[in-house]
């Protein structure tokens, strides 16, 4: 593992940090290097060693930011958006045209936008260690957004067994409402890290929807951690559909920490090949009277593997709790592979809780029931698997948007 | 249209059909009647080319051998399977898989693709005939529908795939009298010189509707009895048992 240390060195090469920012920085390096990349051994990577994965795929770390030439980058066309361009984590540029431009601020990554947390998990601390890259986006009380928000996330040919550690912030003010699709463009065909730590803010009553989904398959290996905050009233609602990855572990936090305040996480995947995808829930219920929804379906093919590990966790004060966590899997291939964990830990009395699990092959009987009807093996399975996954495109509101990605994941079936 | 000579069937080394021969003519409706057990649904099954089953003898489609024709390529064929009890079959919408399911059929029979409008309009039209709130065909397929719907559903299905033989699998079992006559209108308005029909049914009920040029009894996986629509109803008087 000699080849995955990083010499402390690197963090002098980091732009305009004070003492401070240098103490965590050099604190969270040195427990990286303790540890290195986190193993089956530890509950959390149970289902996900990325030490093997990691040693399998690269040789070294290469952390240096790549400056990419200005790619030819074409907008989405199939409705009307407001836009950030991230280039291998850079904010590059922001078009914000059909809002009222003195309720948003943009800006670049900043060491005093995020707290010192302190974290046991290798990955994140080494994305405090060496994250540089990046946006921050405070969307100002009272204000709704009019047309949604796309977050281009793309990633440059030039990239290859590089390790790239940025950090988002996302705040929305009281009363505010805020809609993202973070699209994901991947232009590399070379094997690249990209490790991620997204910090989400809501305050009082304020609304904010999440769709992450690419733009096609790519061979990028990805981390994101999600760290988020909601306070009372608030809703947050993330639809996960990103797939076709070799490695994708989303790690989602939420603290539902002000009364009345909601989380929905759903997400509908279609892994294929070598796909290894893995979605990590924590939700903490931390008051009286909220509410959280999950719902999870994969559909996993060839030699892919799918994991979920869902925790809710309600304290003794969060009377009145209402959870519920489901998980389906449709397993094709006899190759394929998913592992889910769900775990409900609850210290209050007065609680609504329930999670399911399933996983189970693609029924016969409906194959040969569509196969009288003229369609060959592959196109009743595709229909099927469609089908199977539509439930959560179908949560979508908007049906222009709810078009668009039935667009994208038709193609990650259909293309196969 | 059909010719099926000692035809054998087993399944999990249990045999079914034991030497079935069954001739049916382009425009004939034949029936096939018989006590629970007898092996009609396993004819239906195997016409259809349900996979599982060892299969011996001869089965001939338009004088080809159909053992030798997958699933899919027999309906682009034009065999046709209502299904005893239809497949719930969910996210999949009633209609696309419709239009799906014509096209293919289309595109084999070397017909141009039916676009959206055109599609509609057809589907529109044969609901109307049948009967069929035009809400269920929006509808995830099969999934929540009443039996009468699904059946009905059935008989929409093969009015718009237009098949050459069609197999109705005990397609009266749980309907009520009004859901009967609809279908039985359903299946009579499409009977041609060019098409032919394989009624398996447990109740003479459905031939007072359906008219059948001949009545078959089937027993222990034989046809033991042939004749002409009469034998439904001596059937009906005296039970399968009297009949050997």
């Amino acid at each position: 593992m000699e080849n995955f240390k990083i010499n402390i060195k690197e963090i002098d090469k980091i732009n305009s940090i004070n003492k401070d920012d240098k103490n965590y920085r050099i604190k969270n390096l040195e427990f990286f290097n303790k540890k290195g990349f986190p193993t089956k051994k530890e509950e959390d990577w149970k289902f996900s060693d990325l030490r093997e994965i990691f040693s399998k795929n690269f040789k070294k770390i290469d952390i240096n930011y790549i400056n990419p030439e200005e790619n030819k980058f074409r907008l989405i066309k199939d409705f009307d958006h407001n836009y950030i361009l991230l280039i291998n984590g850079r904010l590059i540029r922001s078009d914000f045209k059909y809002e009222d431009k003195n309720k948003i601020k943009i800006s670049n990554y900043k060491e005093d936008n995020f707290l010192k947390e302190k974290s046991n998990n290798p990955i994140i601390c080494l994305n405090h260690a060496l994250s540089n890259e990046g946006y921050n986006l405070v969307i100002e009380k009272n204000y709704k957004f009019e047309k949604v928000l796309v977050i281009y996330n793309l990633f440059s040919e030039e990239l290859s067994d590089k390790i790239l550690n940025n950090k988002n912030r996302i705040v929305v003010s009281e009363n505010s409402e805020l809609h993202t699709i973070e699209y994901t463009i991947n232009r590399s065909k070379n094997k690249f890290f990209n490790n991620s730590y997204e910090n989400v803010i809501l305050s009082e009553n304020a609304k904010f929807k999440n769709i992450c989904i690419q733009a096609a398959r790519s061979d990028g290996y990805f981390h994101k951690f999600l760290n988020g905050s909601i306070k009372s009233n608030a809703s947050y609602s993330s639809f996960i559909f990103s797939s076709g990855l070799k490695f994708n572990k989303q790690d989602i936090k939420i603290d539902l920490e002000g009364k009345n305040s909601e989380c929905d996480i759903k997400s509908a995947l279609f892994l294929n090949n070598d796909d290894h995808q893995e979605v990590k829930t924590l939700v903490n219920h931390l008051v009286p009277n909220c509410k959280s929804f999950q719902k999870i379906k994969s559909v996993l093919d060839s030699n892919a593997k799918g994991v979920y590990q869902g925790k809710i966790f309600v304290k003794d004060i969060a009377q009145k709790t209402n959870a519920y966590q489901l998980s389906k899997a449709l397993l094709i291939s006899g190759n394929s592979e998913f592992d889910s964990k769900p775990e409900l830990e609850i210290y209050a009395d007065d609680v609504k809780c329930s999670h399911g699990s399933t996983s189970g092959n693609v029924d016969e009987n409906s194959i040969h029931y569509l196969m009288t009807r003229g369609l060959t093996k592959k196109e009743a399975m595709q229909l099927l698997i469609n089908g199977f996954l539509k439930e959560i495109v179908n949560d979508i509101k908007s049906e222009t948007i709810k078009k668009f990605v039935e667009s994208k994941l038709e193609f990650q079936i259909y293309g196969y | 249209m059909l010719v099926i000579k000692n035809l054998k069937a087993s399944i999990n080394n249990r045999e079914i059909l034991k030497g079935l021969n069954l001739k049916i003519n382009p425009g004939e409706v034949h029936a096939i009647m018989g006590p629970n057990g007898s092996g009609k649904s396993t004819l239906a099954n195997i016409l259809s080319g349900k996979t599982g089953y060892e299969i011996t003898g001869d089965l001939k489609y338009k004088g080809q051998d159909l053992k030798e024709i997958p699933v899919e390529m027999r309906a682009q064929k034009g065999i046709f399977l209502a299904f005893q009890y239809p497949i719930e079959i969910p996210g999949v919408n009633t209609n696309n898989f419709l239009k799906t399911s014509l096209n293919t059929i289309r595109k084999s029979r070397g017909e141009k693709e039916i676009d959206t409008l055109e599609f509609l309009k057809l589907v529109k039209e044969k609901a109307k005939e049948l009967g069929i709130d035009e809400k269920i065909l929006s509808r995830q397929l099969n999934v929540g529908f009443s039996g009468g719907e699904k059946k009905k559903n059935e008989i929409l299905q093969m009015k718009i795939l237009d098949p050459y033989l069609i197999i109705l699998d005990e397609t009266d079992s749980g309907l009520d009298i009004d859901a009967l006559k609809t279908i039985a209108d359903g299946v009579n308005s499409s009977r041609s010189k060019d098409k032919s029909f394989l009624v398996i049914t447990h109740y003479q009920r459905l031939l007072d509707y359906i008219k059948p040029d001949f009545v078959h009894v089937l027993s222990s996986g034989k046809i033991i009895k042939s004749g002409s629509s009469e034998l439904a109803l001596e059937l009906e008087k005296k039970g399968y048992k009297k009949i050997n």
